[in-house]
C-alpha cells in the first residue's frame, strides 16, 4: 500500500513537476536578469545617493558609504541654489512645451500613418533629415530666428516663453514614434469610423489616440524629461532668472560648490527627483495599450 | 482608466494654454521707462553733463541703463550685486547698470556672436578672454577703450593711468586691428603653486620650494610618505601650466615679435622632461576626477598648482577636512612655480571686460561704471569679495586688513609684480587644446623634442590658418 | 515558414500565423467594433462600406468625383502637418538650409562670409567630394530615369495615361527650384542686416524697415514672383489635369512622379555643374602652381570601385533565386567583383583620404565604432528588458523604475559618477575590483590604445582602424549604453503594450513556448518600434555629443572626438561657421544613406498590424 501510495505520488509529481519546476526556473531566470540588469543601472546611482551623503573627507577618499548620513547637505544643496524659483520656470516651460508637441505631432503623425497624399514619404524624409544636424550647428540659426521672430511678433521671444517652448511643440522624434503606433492600428476600424459618419480628426480623437495611449505618454515623458534637462538652449536664450530652468539652478550650484563632490551629488538628485516621482507615479500607463485597457475603459 | 488619461491630457493642455497666455514680464516696459524721462528733461549742465569740447562733446551719459553679461555667480555673483547696488544708487550720473550672470565665458562668448549673427543687440559690458576680443572685433562688436581712456572730461588723469599695471593695459591692445585697446582689465589671477607647510616641516623640509629641483625633492620625499602613488605633486596637463613652466625655467612660448609660437624652446623642454620624471617615479600624479583641492587638504598630494582664483576653495576645504578629521588645519600656502631664473615669472591672466559698440552715450555709461569699477576703493571692496588680484597698484593701499586675514592671498599678491603672460592669438583657444595633448603625449611616452616640435608646427599652422581667414 | 503572418481578409476576420503551426480565425476584431459602438457584425462591414461609397459619390461639388476625394484627403493631411510643419520647418528645416548655405562660405565669425564654393569640402575630405557629388548626381539622374520609365511602362501595361501629366509635374519642379533660388538669393541679404544694423540705434523699427526694404529689393521680388508664377501655372494645370480624369477608369494620378523626376533632374544638373566649375578650377590652381592633378583618374578608379561593390551586391542578391547551378556561378562572380572592387578601393581610397582633414577622419572613424559598439547593445539589452518586465512579476514598479532612472539623472551627477568609476586611479571603483582579480589598474577613461590592440599585447602593431575604439572611447559607450537602455526600455514596454493580449491566449491555446511566442508573435508585431528605435539610435548615436564631451580627457589624446565633437570645435571654439557646416552635411549625407539603406531593409520585415 504504502509502496503504491507512494508510487501513485509519485506518479502525480512526475506529470506536475516537470511542468511546475520549468516555470519556476524560468521564473528564477527572469529574477536574475532582471536583478542583474538593475544592479548595473543602480550601483551608480547608489553611489551617487552615498556620495549625496557623506562629507566631504569621505566624498574625497573615495569610501563607498558614509559612516553617518549627513542630511544637510540636501538641505544646503536646496539653499544654495535658489531651486525653488528654477522649479516654477521648469514647470511651466515643460507644461508648455509638452501640451504643444503632444497636439501638434499627434496631428502630423496621423497625417502620415493613416492619409494619403502626395511627397508623403519626401516629406518624411525631409522630416528625418532634421534629426541629423548635429546640435552644435543648429544653435545659431536657430537663434537668429526666434530673434527675428521676437521683434516681429508682439510678444518677445528672447528671454521669454517663446524661444523656450515653441521649438519643441513639435518634434521629428514626437511625429515618427506617434506614426510607427498609429501604423498599427487595424484598417478596419478606420472603415467602421467612415461607417459611423466619423471624419479624421473625430476618429484621431475618438479612436486613435485612447489606443496608442502609451505611445502618447511616452512622448508625454520624453518631452518632460528633455525640456526638464535642457541647458544648452535655455542659456543661450535668457538673459535673467525669469525663465531660467532647473538645470540652469543646478550649473549655478554646481560651479558655487566647487569640488564639493557630496553637494554636486545632493543637487543631482534634487533636480531629477520629480521626474522620477512622476515616472513612479504614472509607469503604468506607459504600457497600456491595446491589450489591456484600450477597449475596455 | 481611459477617461482618467483624457483628464490629465486635457488638463495638462489647459495649463499649458493658460501658461502661454501668461503675459510677458512687466520688466522691460519699467526699464524703458528709465531711460526716457531724463533725456526728456536733459540739461546741460551739473554734475555729469556733457563734455562741451574733445572728441565725446554732447554725449550725454544720465539716466542710461547698461547691462553687464558676467560669469560671476554664487557668493562671488551676491557680493558684486552689491557693489553695484552702491554704484547704482551713488553714481550721479543717474547709470542704472543691470549685471546678469549669463553662465560661464563659453556661454558668454556663444550669447554675444549669436547675437551679432542676428543683430540682436549684446550687453553693453562683456567679460571674456583677450583672444575672445579678436573674434568680436572680426565683425566689429567691441569699442575702442582709448577714445574713453583719453578723453579729457572722461577719461583717466595721468597718475591714474600710471597707476594701472601697465602689463595688464598691454592685453587688451591688438596690433591686428589698428592696436585698438578693445579690452580692460578689472582683476586678475595668477598660476601658483599651493603647498603644505605642516607636512612639508613634518618632512624635514623648512618651506615651500624656489627652485625645480628642491620641489621635485619635496615631492618625491612626500610620495615616499604616503606610498600609495599619491602624496606628491598633482599634475596640472594643460595650456597654462604649460607656459607657466616654461615662464619659470626662463624661457616663452610666443616668439619675439609676438605672432606665432615656440613650443620647443629649451625652458620648455627642460620642464616637460622633469615633469614626465616626476610621474614615472611616483611624485606626480594625475587627479583626472575634479579639482584637486580636496585631495590636497586631505593630505594626497603635497603640491598642486592652478590658478589663485582657487584660493577661497582651498581654504574652505582645508577647514573642512581638518575639522571632519578632528585635527588641526594644516598651515598652507601658495607661492611661485619653482623657477630657475633670479626673480619669479608669473603667468598672469584673467578675462577682460569690453564695451560693446552701441549708442554712444551707452558706451560712455559704460565706461564710466568701469571707470569707477576700478578704481582703488572699489577695486579694493571687489578683490576682497572675489578673491581675484587688483590691476593697479594704488588698490595694495586699501589692502593691508585683508592680506593680515588671508595670509595665502598675500603671498600671491607680492607677486604681482612678476607678471608674464600667455599669447593673445586669434588661435590660441584651438592652440591650446593642442598643446594639451602634446602635453599628454609627452606624459604617455613620446619624444619630448619630436613632440614639441610637431606642436609648434602645428600651432603657427593654425595661426597662420586663421590668419588666413581673417584677410 | 518560421514567421508569424497575419492575414486581414475582406470580411474582417483575422487569421493569425504563427510559426506556420497552426492556423485559427481569431475573434479580436469583435471587440474593435464593439468599443466604437457601431452596430455591425462584422461580416456586414463590406457592404456598409459599399454604401458608403455610395454616399459619398452622391456628395455634390469639387469633391464629388474620385479624384475630388483624394484632393480632399490632401488638403486636410496638409492641414494637419501644417502646424508641425511650420516650427519644423522653422527650427528644424532653416537649420538645414543655413547650414547648406554656409557650407560654401568661409571666414571667421563670419556668417556671410565670402564664396568658396566645394572649398569647404575638399579641405575636409579633399577631392573625395568630387567623386562623392559626381555619384550623387549620377544617383538623382538615374532616379530621375527610372521614376520616368516606371510611368511609360505602367502605360503600356495597365492602359493608363500618364503623358498629359508631364508637362504639369515638370513645370511644378521648376518652379520649386526657382523657389529654392530665391530662398538662397533672399537669405544672404537677410542675413546681412545684423551687420548694417550695427553702429546705428538698434530699434525694432529699424530693423523692421530693413527686413522690409530687403524684402521689396528688386532681385528678391523678380525671383519671388518667377518662382511663384511658375508654381502657380504647374500647379492649375495639374488641377486641370485632374479634373479631366475620366471617374470611371481605373486612371492614376501621375503627377509625384514627373515631379520628382524633374526635382532630380533639376538637382542633378545643379549639382554637376557645381561640381564641373569646381574641377575646373581646382585644374586651373594645379596647373598655375605647376603640378598635376590625378583627380580624373581618382574619379575613374574609386567610381570603378564602387560600381564593381554594386555589381558584386546584384549578383550575389539575384544568385539567390537562380537554380542551383547558374545560382552558384553568379554568387562566384559576385564574390570576384567584392574582391576587385574592395582591391580597386582599398588601394585608391586611403590615398584620396588621407589628403583630407586628419582629424575629421579620426571622428568619423571614432563615430563608426562609438554606433556600432552601442546600438546593437543597447536596443538588444532593452528588448531583454523590456520583454521581462511586460510579463507579470512580483516588483514590476520597481524595476521599471530602476531601469529609467539613469536617463533622466542629469548628466552632470552620473558623468561625475562615472568619471570616479572609470578614472585610472589604482583605488578607484573599477580597477579595485581589477585587482580582485589580479590584474593591473588600466587607465580608462585616459587610455588612448585600441581596445583590440590592448589585446594582442604591443608585439602586434594592429594599425589605427583593427586596434579598436580606445579603452576611453569604450568606457565612454558603456556611460552611453547605461544612459540610453532605460530610453529604450520605456519605448519598447509602449510597443509591447501595443500587442492585443489576445495572440498570446491564442498562442497559448496551441502550446507555444515562450520562446516561440517571443519569436513568433511578439517581434514580428514589435518590428514597428524596433525599426523606430533602431533608425533614432543610429542618428542620435551618430550625432551623439552631450556624455562624450563631458567625459573626454586630454589624456586619451582625442581618440574619443567623434565627428560631432570634431564640428562642435569647429563651430564653437574656432567660429568656422563654414566648414563646421560643411562637416555637419557630409556627417548628415552619411547618416541619410544609412537611414535609407535602413528603410530599404525595413520595408520587407517591419510588420503593421
Amino acid at each position: 500500500m504504502a509502496n503504491s501510495a507512494l508510487a501513485g505520488q509519485g506518479g502525480t509529481m512526475q506529470e506536475t513537476h516537470p511542468a511546475a519546476r520549468r516555470a519556476a526556473l524560468s521564473r528564477a531566470a527572469i529574477y536574475l536578469v532582471l536583478i542583474v540588469g538593475a544592479a548595473a543601472a543602480i550601483v551608480p546611482f547608489l553611489y551617487t545617493v552615498s556620495v549625496s551623503l557623506m562629507n566631504l573627507t569621505e566624498a574625497t577618499g573615495g569610501r563607498a558609504l558614509p559612516a553617518t548620513p549627513q542630511w544637510t547637505n540636501y538641505v544646503e544643496a536646496w539653499r544654495d541654489a535658489q531651486f525653488s524659483q528654477y522649479f516654477m520656470n521648469s514647470v511651466k516651460i515643460t507644461l508648455i512645451s509638452v501640451g504643444g508637441a503632444l497636439v501638434f505631432c499627434a496631428l502630423a503623425a496621423y497625417a502620415f500613418a493613416q492619409m494619403e497624399f502626395p511627397g508623403k514619404s519626401f516629406l518624411f524624409t525631409l522630416l528625418l533629415s532634421t534629426l541629423m544636424l548635429p546640435e552644435a550647428i543648429t544653435w545659431v540659426p536657430n537663434f537668429i530666428t526666434v530673434s527675428w521672430l521676437g521683434r516681429i511678433s508682439p510678444v518677445p521671444w528672447i528671454n521669454n516663453w517663446p524661444a523656450l517652448t515653441i521649438p519643441f511643440m513639435a518634434s521629428a522624434f514626437g511625429i515618427f514614434l506617434l506614426r510607427q503606433f498609429f501604423l498599427q492600428i487595424p484598417q478596419e476600424l478606420w472603415d467602421s469610423a467612415q461607417i459611423d459618419g466619423s471624419g479624421h480628426l473625430r476618429y484621431l480623437i475618438t479612436v486613435v489616440l485612447p489606443l496608442s495611449s502609451a505611445a502618447v505618454m511616452t512622448l508625454v515623458l520624453f518631452g518632460f524629461v528633455g525640456a526638464w534637462n535642457a541647458l544648452a538652449w535655455p542659456i543661450l536664450v535668457t538673459t535673467t532668472a525669469d525663465w531660467r530652468p532647473i538645470s540652469y539652478g543646478l550649473l549655478v550650484f554646481l560651479d558655487e560648490a566647487g569640488a564639493l563632490l557630496h553637494l554636486q551629488m545632493a543637487g543631482a538628485i534634487i533636480t531629477m527627483l520629480p521626474i522620477v516621482v512622476l515616472y513612479f507615479f504614472t509607469q503604468r500607463h506607459f504600457i497600456d495599450g491595446i491589450a489591456t485597457t484600450g477597449l475596455k475603459g | 482608466m481611459n477617461r482618467n488619461r483624457f483628464w490629465m491630457l486635457a488638463v495638462l493642455l489647459v495649463a499649458s494654454l493658460v501658461l502661454a497666455a501668461c503675459p510677458a514680464p512687466a520688466a522691460p516696459a519699467a526699464e524703458m521707462e528709465a531711460d526716457e524721462a531724463p533725456a526728456a528733461e536733459a540739461m546741460d549742465a551739473g554734475p555729469c553733463a556733457p563734455a562741451t569740447d574733445g572728441p565725446l562733446a554732447g554725449i550725454d551719459p544720465r539716466g542710461q541703463t547698461i547691462v553687464w553679461w558676467h560669469q560671476h555667480r554664487g557668493s562671488r555673483e551676491e557680493k558684486l550685486a552689491v557693489i553695484v547696488e552702491d554704484f547704482n544708487s551713488n553714481n550721479e550720473c543717474g547709470i542704472v547698470l543691470d549685471a546678469q550672470n549669463q553662465g560661464g565665458y563659453n556661454d558668454i562668448r556663444d550669447k554675444v556672436n549669436a547675437s551679432t549673427a542676428s543683430g540682436e543687440q549684446p550687453a553693453s559690458l562683456i567679460v571674456g578672454y583677450q583672444n575672445d576680443q579678436a573674434f568680436y572685433q572680426l565683425n566689429e562688436v567691441l569699442a575702442d577703450f582709448d577714445k574713453f581712456i583719453d578723453d579729457p572730461t572722461w577719461g583717466l588723469s595721468a597718475e591714474a593711468k600710471a597707476d594701472y599695471f601697465a602689463s595688464f593695459m598691454e592685453q587688451g591692445v591688438h596690433p591686428v586691428f589698428d592696436s585698438q585697446r578693445l579690452g580692460f582689465p578689472p582683476n586678475r589671477s595668477m598660476e601658483v603653486l599651493y603647498y603644505n607647510q605642516t607636512w612639508l616641516e613634518e618632512l624635514g623640509f623648512s618651506g615651500p620650494p624656489s627652485t625645480p629641483e628642491e620641489f621635485e625633492e619635496m615631492a618625491c620625499a612626500a610620495a615616499d610618505a604616503n606610498g600609495d602613488g599619491t602624496g606628491g605633486y598633482i599634475l596640472r596637463d594643460d595650456a597654462s601650466a604649460m607656459a607657466s613652466w616654461t615662464f619659470a625655467l626662463g624661457g616663452d612660448v610666443l616668439n619675439d615679435d609676438n605672432t606665432g609660437y615656440v613650443y620647443n624652446g629649451q625652458a620648455t623642454i627642460d620642464a616637460m622632461t622633469m615633469l614626465k620624471r616626476m610621474l614615472d617615479n611616483g611624485c606626480a600624479y594625475f587627479f583626472t576626477e575634479g579639482y584637486p583641492n580636496p585631495e590636497f587638504a586631505a593630505r594626497r598630494a603635497a603640491f598642486t598648482q592652478g590658478s589663485s582664483s582657487g584660493l577661497p576653495f582651498y581654504a574652505n576645504d582645508m577647514a573642512t577636512i581638518a575639522e571632519e578629521q578632528g585635527r588641526d588645519m594644516d598651515v598652507w600656502g601658495v607661492t611661485a612655480i619653482p623657477h630657475t631664473t633670479a626673480d619669479p615669472v608669473q603667468n598672469i591672466y584673467g578675462a577682460d571686460v569690453m564695451i560693446t559698440a552701441g549708442p554712444p552715450e551707452q558706451e560712455l555709461a559704460a565706461w564710466l561704471f568701469i571707470k569707477w569699477f576700478t578704481s582703488p576703493e572699489n577695486q579694493a571692496q571687489w578683490v576682497e569679495a572675489s578673491n581675484y588680484f587688483p590691476t593697479r597698484a594704488g588698490t595694495e593701499a586699501h589692502l593691508s586688513g585683508y592680506v593680515e586675514e588671508n595670509p595665502q592671498y598675500g603671498e600671491a599678491l607680492a607677486l604681482l609684480g612678476f607678471g608674464a603672460y600667455e599669447p593673445q592669438l586669434i588661435s590660441y583657444q584651438a592652440v591650446r587644446d593642442a598643446a594639451q595633448t602634446a602635453f599628454n603625449e609627452i606624459l604617455q611616452g613620446a619624444d619630448i623634442q619630436a613632440t614639441l616640435d610637431a606642436l609648434t608646427e602645428t600651432a603657427n599652422d593654425l595661426q597662420e590658418e586663421l590668419m588666413g581667414e581673417v584677410q | 515558414m518560421g514567421r508569424a503572418s497575419i492575414l486581414v481578409d475582406e470580411s474582417g476576420m483575422v487569421h493569425y500565423n504563427v510559426g506556420g503551426k497552426f492556423c485559427v480565425d481569431a475573434v479580436p476584431l469583435k471587440s474593435w467594433g464593439n468599443s466604437l459602438q457601431v452596430d455591425s457584425t462584422v461580416s456586414q462591414t463590406t457592404a456598409i462600406r459599399s454604401d458608403l461609397r455610395q454616399q459619398i459619390r452622391a456628395t455634390p461639388g469639387w469633391f464629388r468625383s474620385r479624384q475630388g476625394r483624394r484632393l480632399r484627403e490632401m488638403v486636410l493631411a496638409y492641414s494637419f502637418l501644417a502646424p508641425a510643419f511650420a516650427i519644423i520647418g522653422l527650427f528644424g528645416l532653416f537649420p538645414l538650409a543655413f547650414a547648406a548655405y554656409e557650407s560654401t562660405l568661409r571666414g571667421l565669425n563670419k556668417i556671410v562670409g565670402s564664396y568658396d564654393g566645394l572649398g569647404n569640402y575638399v579641405k575636409a575630405v579633399d577631392n573625395f567630394i568630387y567623386i562623392l557629388a559626381f555619384w550623387m548626381a549620377a544617383g538623382l539622374v538615374y532616379y530621375a530615369g527610372a521614376t520616368v520609365t516606371r510611368a511609360l511602362l505602367e502605360r503600356r501595361e495597365e492602359q493608363t495615361n500618364p503623358l498629359p501629366w508631364l508637362l504639369p509635374g515638370a513645370l511644378t519642379a521648376v518652379g520649386v527650384a526657382l523657389f529654392t533660388r530665391f530662398v538662397y538669393i533672399l537669405l544672404p541679404e537677410m542675413l546681412l542686416i545684423p551687420s548694417k544694423l550695427r553702429g546705428q540705434s538698434n530699434t525694432q523699427a529699424a530693423f523692421r524697415g530693413l527686413v522690409m526694404e530687403t524684402w521689396w529689393l528688386p532681385k528678391v521680388q523678380i525671383a519671388l514672383w518667377l518662382a511663384i508664377v511658375v508654381l502657380a501655372v504647374g500647379a492649375g494645370w495639374a488641377l486641370f489635369v485632374n479634373r479631366g480624369v475620366p471617374p470611371d477608369r481605373r486612371e492614376r494620378i501621375y503627377f509625384v512622379p514627373f515631379f520628382s523626376a524633374g526635382i532630380s533632374l533639376i538637382g542633378g544638373a545643379a549639382l554637376t555643374w557645381l561640381t564641373w566649375t569646381e574641377i575646373n578650377g581646382a585644374y586651373a590652381e594645379a596647373l598655375e602652381q605647376g603640378e598635376g592633378l590625378a583627380l580624373w583618374s581618382q574619379i575613374v578608379t574609386i567610381s570603378a570601385g564602387f560600381l564593381l561593390l554594386l555589381l558584386a551586391w546584384r549578383l550575389w542578391n539575384s544568385g539567390g533565386d537562380r537554380p542551383t547551378n547558374t545560382g552558384i556561378a553568379m554568387r562566384l562572380f559576385g564574390a570576384v567583383a567584392l574582391m576587385a572592387g574592395g582591391w580597386v578601393l582599398i588601394g585608391e581610397l586611403p590615398r584620396v583620404i588621407s589628403a583630407g582633414d586628419e582629424d575629421w577622419w579620426n571622428g568619423l572613424m571614432a563615430t563608426v565604432f562609438y554606433v556600432l559598439g552601442t546600438v546593437p547593445i543597447q536596443l538588444g539589452l532593452a528588448l531583454i528588458l523590456a520583454a521581462l518586465l511586460f510579463q507579470k512579476i512580483r516588483g514590476q514598479t520597481f524595476f521599471r523604475v530602476l531601469y529609467f532612472l539613469p536617463y533622466v539623472a542629469p548628466f552632470v551627477g552620473t558623468a561625475a559618477v562615472f568619471r570616479i568609476i572609470f578614472s585610472n586611479r589604482p583605488t578607484a571603483p573599477l580597477n579595485s575590483m581589477l585587482d580582485l582579480f589580479g590584474s593591473e589598474p588600466l587607465l580608462w577613461l585616459s587610455e588612448p590604445a585600441g581596445i583590440f590592440q590592448m589585446m594582442a599585447g604591443s608585439k602586434l602593431d594592429l594599425g589605427p582602424i583593427l586596434s579598436g575604439p580606445s579603452l576611453a572611447l569604450v568606457a565612454i559607450m558603456i556611460y552611453g549604453i547605461w544612459t540610453y537602455v532605460g530610453f529604450d526600455t520605456v519605448i519598447f514596454l509602449a510597443g509591447l503594450g501595443a500587442i492585443p493580449n489576445e495572440l498570446y491566449e491564442v498562442a497559448d491555446i496551441d502550446g507555444a513556448g515562450g520562446w516561440a511566442q517571443f519569436r513568433h508573435v511578439t517581434l514580428p508585431l514589435l518590428s514597428p518600434t524596433i525599426y523606430f528605435l533602431s533608425l533614432y539610435a543610429v542618428i542620435g548615436t551618430f550625432k551623439a555629443f552631450n556624455h562624450i564631451f563631458v567625459l573626454r580627457q586630454a589624456a586619451a589624446l582625442g581618440t574619443t572626438d567623434t565627428a560631432s565633437i570634431v564640428i562642435f570645435q569647429a563651430f564653437k571654439r574656432d567660429t568656422r561657421y563654414g566648414y563646421a557646416s560643411a562637416l555637419a552635411i557630409l556627417l548628415l549625407i552619411i547618416i541619410l544613406a544609412i537611414t535609407l539603406i535602413n528603410n530599404r531593409i525595413a520595408s520587407r520585415r517591419v510588420f503593421y498590424g
